[in-house]
């Protein structure tokens, strides 16, 4: 490029360029999470237009569903948020079950809300926590990332597994709940809610954090619903339309939580509503805790749908047969077409699943509610500045798993 | 046609039908254990009780519990009737999907796996066995008893290819029929009763006639295995393929089973054909897919004797084609196989005509040689499953022989040779003139006494490997499909035939077997049907 001086014109008069930059931003970008790409035209620092390019993540989640058994998509059900996984095998679960026509005993469905719930706090810890960190506050990260380590303790010591739990089963889960697994969670809930406290003390007082995250991102209530967002960025715009709360399931309907919203839209409203979703899921643990049975069965007595326990297997023909038939045919759904629909971590996450009576699904469909709430992007940052894309992106908490599958 | 109702569905029958065999013949299924299409009626395993809701019911009076007052009390219950047993009757109202009628069957197979060893992970039936089919969809029940199970003999030799285990087996008696019924040698029974039951041979005798393998096909369980069969591999990792034995000329249709992942047959099993073999196949033919690895030839070979040399496929393609330029066309003398498709045979038939040759002759296997022996059950006297095809793809008049052959040799009509198949009624000494000639080129799948004399072999695809179809005693053209791939660098027969004809500036203009099978001068191909 030529020096400035000798790009001047006869008159002497230095002119910034009228022409847009365009700016690639991703997709190999630590702020993209996932893998995205956004193509920007910027005006100086100001965003004009954004093109959002979704799909480097696309592992033909949908199509492999349709290769095995229907217990065999909870590994890639796990890969969908894998922010929060345990939400999107209980999500799975009741589809299947949905078609089924079945119930699982109350003591899985509360148990299946605790750790659904324990999912979420990592999940919204996750979004908030690197949003944060993101703007240059590394330590409110640390200190939330810690209570997601904790939480992830106990449900390595539930599951086997920290984060890829494949822990759903249809008809139930695969084990019961530990003898301590109460006593675990009981334990840790004040020192989540001490962290909680210590974060926003951290934050909302600071001058810069609120400055970046007031009026930035914003997103109109009209636009919100036109575009299908829904979760905490719909919430965050003042519309208190939750799952949990509108179209409950499993035990949802006994617990007293509220639905907290926002007023304006913008990421501060999007992190204050994911801070408080936070207490309300401890809310909802406690009373889970409360009321769930102490003993009884977690998964639904009928071998044609659960494994027989192993020591069955290996010792009375029946349960062998159940075993062989089960693992090499799959569990029969019968033959049709159910949506069910969960409040998973980001909103509304649907299964569309379509049996043809066989042992394989005949398709899978998930809404994803990352995917509708990428649809919003585009006009949250245009206007901004560029570096408001930032707390923009990261309080939309987009999933590359869930959204491009 | 009359028609009952079986759940509400208007099923037709003809005079003398039973509930089962109508139902069959739509295509439904009523669970059954004992019932075969092919057998007589034995109504033992009452797997197959229905409830015949028309005309007068039959009430059985019993006791059944009541929890609410926690004791017995009188009731009753519908009579159920066997379906395979019962006719059916014009407008009889049958339900086979009751509650009465689920119950029978929960029972029933309750009573079945009440001794049932856990024998499925190295038994050879799991993934196709009934047991395992109906459990799931009829008792879905975990075990009540808790006791010992009865135990019985297992691993009990019946004969050369056939072992029973008497623990499995849960005495259906199918195979005592089939013994008694299909082949007139009643060698099975069954002694003692209840638990204690179990099938035995007559005192003396072996299970060793000709169709013991058609007792391991119609057990529905695991307790009759093919000692041929047995742990070489699983039923679920087993595709199939539309086969025709190439065992006789009665063409029995075939399931070929193999191992995609291998390219490998593991077994044959019969296809239903009530035109041809019925349900039913000979032990023979049963066994024939054995030559498709075993005695294969796969590698080419130029030369006799010590001066022969192994070679790739397309080097001994290309000595057939230069010995063929060398020699006087008019003189080259045709074998045509009995053993092989039509499709081959009408390649080189048409071959032969384009060479300007005459001198046609047929190979076939020799009974007598074999040990061969028909009956009038399946197995044809003529061991060649397709020496009407091949005599048809000749222009409908064969008569000379591999013995006319040999003679032609020794008199200097014939100076070469081209021959499909291995199959022949002589044996290699027999055959010796032929190694007085320069040329004699063999297209063969396996190992034979034509082959043994020929100056070079071209290994081509066997019945396995190709799309073909055989004509059968009765005049039956049968198409048979490919199961697994051929070894690299062989092809179908008329494959290689067309393009040893391209070498030679002589167009066959075969591409694919669509095009020799349009060419063909078949009356009407009969598909191989149910």
């Amino acid at each position: 490029m030529e020096p400035l001086h000798e790009l001047l014109e006869d008159d002497d008069v230095l002119e910034i360029p009228a022409d847009m930059m365009r700016l690639n931003m991703g997709p190999s970008h630590p702020a993209m999470h996932g893998t995205i790409r956004m193509v920007l035209d910027l005006s100086g620092e100001t965003v004009a237009n954004v093109d959002v390019q979704p799909g480097y993540l696309h592992r033909g989640f949908e199509k492999s569903c349709e290769r095995g058994t229907w217990n065999q998509v909870f590994p890639y059900a796990d890969r969908l948020n894998y922010v929060s996984p345990m939400l999107n095998n209980v999500g799975f679960s009741l589809a299947v079950e949905k078609l089924l026509d079945i119930e699982v005993p109350e003591r899985c469905q509360y148990y299946r809300v605790i750790l659904g719930e324990l999912s979420r706090i990592c999940d919204h810890f996750t979004s908030n926590g690197a949003g944060a960190m993101e703007l240059g506050a590394f330590t409110p990260f640390l200190w939330l990332l810690k209570v997601r380590d904790w939480i992830w303790d106990i449900l390595e010591k539930e599951t086997g597994a920290r984060m890829t739990h494949s822990f759903g089963r249809i008809g139930g889960m695969a084990a019961p709940p530990t003898a301590h697994f109460e006593e675990d969670v009981r334990a840790i809930l004040p020192e989540v809610r001490k962290v909680v406290a210590e974060t926003e003390a951290m934050l909302l007082g600071n001058r810069i954090f609120l400055d970046r995250m007031q009026g930035t991102g914003k997103l109109s209530q009209e636009r919100a619903l036109a575009l299908g967002v829904t979760g905490p960025v719909l919430r965050s715009t003042g519309v208190a339309y939750d799952v949990r709360k509108d179209h409950p399931y499993m035990v949802y309907d006994r617990f007293d939580f509220e639905v907290p919203v926002g007023t304006d839209g913008d990421n501060w409203d999007r992190f204050m509503v994911r801070m408080e979703e936070i207490r309300q899921s401890m809310r909802i643990i406690e009373q889970a805790l409360e009321q769930m049975p102490k003993s009884g069965p977690v998964s639904i007595d009928d071998p044609r749908i659960m494994l027989p326990a192993k020591r069955e297997v290996y010792t009375t023909i029946e349960a062998t047969i159940a075993h062989f038939k089960l693992v090499m045919e799959g569990l029969k759904c019968p033959p049709g077409a159910v949506y069910s629909f969960t409040e998973g971590g980001n909103g509304e996450l649907g299964f569309y699943i379509v049996s043809d009576g066989s042992g394989t699904p005949y398709r899978v469909r998930v809404r994803p509610p990352c995917w509708y709430n990428l649809q919003a992007v585009r006009e949250m940052v245009i206007g901004d500045m560029i570096a408001d894309i930032i707390p923009t992106f990261g309080s939309i908490n987009m999933i590359g798993g869930e959204c491009d599958r | 046609m009359p028609s009952f109702k079986l759940n509400g569905q208007d099923i037709p029958f003809e005079e003398g039908d039973t509930i089962m065999r109508a139902a069959w013949r739509e295509g439904i299924e009523i669970p059954h254990y004992c019932w075969h299409p092919g057998l007589s009626i034995a109504a033992n395993c009452r797997m197959c009780l229905v409830n015949i809701t028309s005309g007068r019911p039959m009430a059985m009076p019993i006791m059944k519990f009541d929890a609410a007052k926690n004791a017995y009390v009188p009731d009753t219950k519908p009579k159920l009737m066997p379906a395979c047993q019962v006719d059916a009757a014009a407008d009889m109202e049958v339900d086979s999907v009751g509650p009465d009628v689920q119950l029978a069957q929960k029972s029933v197979q309750e009573f079945l796996l009440l001794n049932h060893p856990v024998d499925c992970p190295i038994c050879d039936q799991a993934g196709e066995c009934k047991l395992q089919d109906y459990y799931l969809e009829h008792q879905a029940e975990l075990k009540r008893k808790r006791t010992e199970p009865v135990h019985k003999p297992k691993g009990v030799r019946f004969g050369p290819t056939i072992v029973y285990d008497a623990e499995r087996c849960i005495m259906c008696t199918r195979c005592i029929r089939v013994c008694d019924e299909l082949v007139g040698d009643p060698v099975l029974d069954m002694r003692e009763r209840g638990n204690k039951a179990e099938i035995v041979l007559s005192p003396g005798r072996e299970l060793d006639h000709r169709y013991t393998l058609m007792t391991e096909h119609v057990c529905p369980v695991g307790a009759l295995t093919s000692r041929d069969f047995r742990f070489k591999a699983r039923v679920w990792f087993l595709k199939s393929a539309d086969g025709v034995c190439n065992g006789c000329a009665t063409g029995c249709n075939t399931h070929v089973d193999f191992d995609q992942r291998y390219g490998k047959v593991y077994r044959l099993r019969p296809r239903d054909n009530l035109d041809v073999n019925k349900f039913w196949m000979c032990d023979d033919g049963m066994m024939t897919y054995k030559d498709v690895h075993e005695g294969r030839v796969v590698t080419a070979l130029i030369g006799r004797g010590e001066d022969t040399d192994e070679v790739i496929p397309e080097d001994a393609f290309d000595e057939a084609a230069r010995l063929l330029r060398t020699v006087d066309k008019t003189k080259v003398g045709v074998v045509l196989s009995a053993q092989h498709s039509t499709e081959d045979n009408q390649a080189l038939a048409r071959f032969a005509q384009l060479l300007g040759t005459t001198k046609l002759y047929l190979a076939a296997v020799d009974p007598a040689r074999i040990g061969w022996v028909g009956d009038d059950i399946l197995r044809d006297a003529d061991p060649n499953p397709n020496r009407a095809g091949a005599i048809a793809a000749a222009g409908g008049d064969l008569d000379e022989s591999t013995e006319d052959l040999i003679q032609d040799v020794l008199g200097g009509e014939v100076e070469a040779v081209i021959a499909l198949g291995f199959a022949s009624a002589e044996t290699a000494e027999q055959l010796a003139p032929l190694t007085k000639l320069a040329t004699v080129i063999s297209l063969t799948s396996n190992e034979g006494a034509l082959p043994s004399v020929a100056s070079v072999v071209v290994p081509v695809a066997s019945w396995a490997e190709s799309f073909g179809t055989f004509r059968n005693a009765k005049g039956m053209d049968q198409n048979f499909s490919r199961a697994i791939p051929s070894p690299a660098g062989i092809e179908p027969a008329w494959r290689t035939i067309a393009r040893l004809a391209d070498e030679l500036g002589l167009s066959l203009g075969y591409e694919r077997v669509a095009d020799v099978r349009a060419e063909l001068a078949v009356s009407s191909p009969v598909a191989a049907t149910v």
